[in-house]
């Protein structure tokens, strides 16, 4: 096996660790920002660490740009909404989960 | 005295100029005709609708976002402490989460701000989603509502040096420190 599929190997297998850790958040986490908080933070390292994987086997330097441009999206568009849900959350006057 | 008067002008509105509209079209449109590249894999044909597309996405852009100042070292400074940081906030929330007893003592925060409003202040509460054990959950003028995932943690002084490193990438001076 070729050193750059094993690292690609490993770095999926972490980014899927990351998907996992942050679903089990979401079941787990009492309210709706500590599941914010699950989704957003974990789901962001485990595709960075996909997209990093697979940047590995890309063909062509517009793959791996493609691939980052994907990563910088989906950054954008879960740090804004988990902000307009906690935001509307908070409208609503739904009170934080206390221990 | 009249040179004088008017480089003092031109610093209090810096980029309230032509000069630095095209620039920033300039800068802007070389950054959409970058991922249309990307897009399409470079492929000479697409450059017929790229083109007229790259063109108005900047002046969309530069009506929907006028220029603002920033600074290319801030940039620098501010992705590797981003990746890191965002790395940990993953892990971070990622023991708590697979944790048995599920070690979390969540709160809210409110922490004032020392940035200006406008794209600096969007730029840090979407920053701040990412960060370990702090969400944004509602943006004042005057302050950042925070939820915190760990009270007792040290998540002021992150938020106070990610607000640090936010204004040099805007190449702002924060006023004094908050009281």
């Amino acid at each position: 096996m070729l050193l750059s599929e094993f690292f690609t190997v490993i770095l999926l297998l972490a980014g899927a660790f990351f998907f996992l850790a942050g679903t089990v958040g979401l079941l787990r986490f009492p309210d709706v920002y500590t599941r914010l908080h699950a989704l957003t933070k974990a789901d962001n390292v485990g595709l960075g660490l996909m997209v990093l994987g697979l940047a590995l086997q890309a063909e062509s330097w517009a793959m791996t740009g493609k691939l980052i441009l994907i990563w910088l999206c989906v950054l954008l568009s879960s740090a804004s909404v988990a902000h307009l849900i906690a935001n509307a959350a908070r409208k609503k006057g739904i009170e934080p989960w206390k221990q | 005295m009249h040179t004088s008067e008017r480089k003092k002008c031109f610093k209090l509105i810096p980029y309230d100029s032509l000069i630095s509209i095209l620039w920033t079209g300039c800068l802007r449109a070389m950054l959409f005709a970058l991922t249309w590249f990307l897009l399409t894999d470079g492929v000479m044909d697409s450059w017929l609708i790229g083109g007229p597309v790259v063109l108005l996405a900047t002046i969309a852009s530069i009506v929907l976002l006028p220029p603002f100042s920033w600074s290319f070292i801030g940039i620098m400074r501010i992705v590797p402490v981003f990746l890191w940081r965002s790395l940990y906030a993953g892990i971070d929330v990622a023991r708590r989460a697979l944790h048995p007893r599920l070690p979390i003592s969540p709160g809210l925060y409110q922490y004032r701000w020392r940035l200006p409003p406008g794209v600096p202040q969007i730029f840090m509460a979407n920053m701040v989603s990412l960060l370990p054990g702090t969400l944004s959950a509602e943006l004042a003028d005057e302050y950042l509502c925070v939820h915190v995932l760990d009270q007792t943690g040290d998540f002021i002084s992150e938020l106070s040096i990610i607000e640090d490193y936010v204004a040099r990438l805007f190449a702002l001076n924060l006023i004094a420190d908050r009281s």
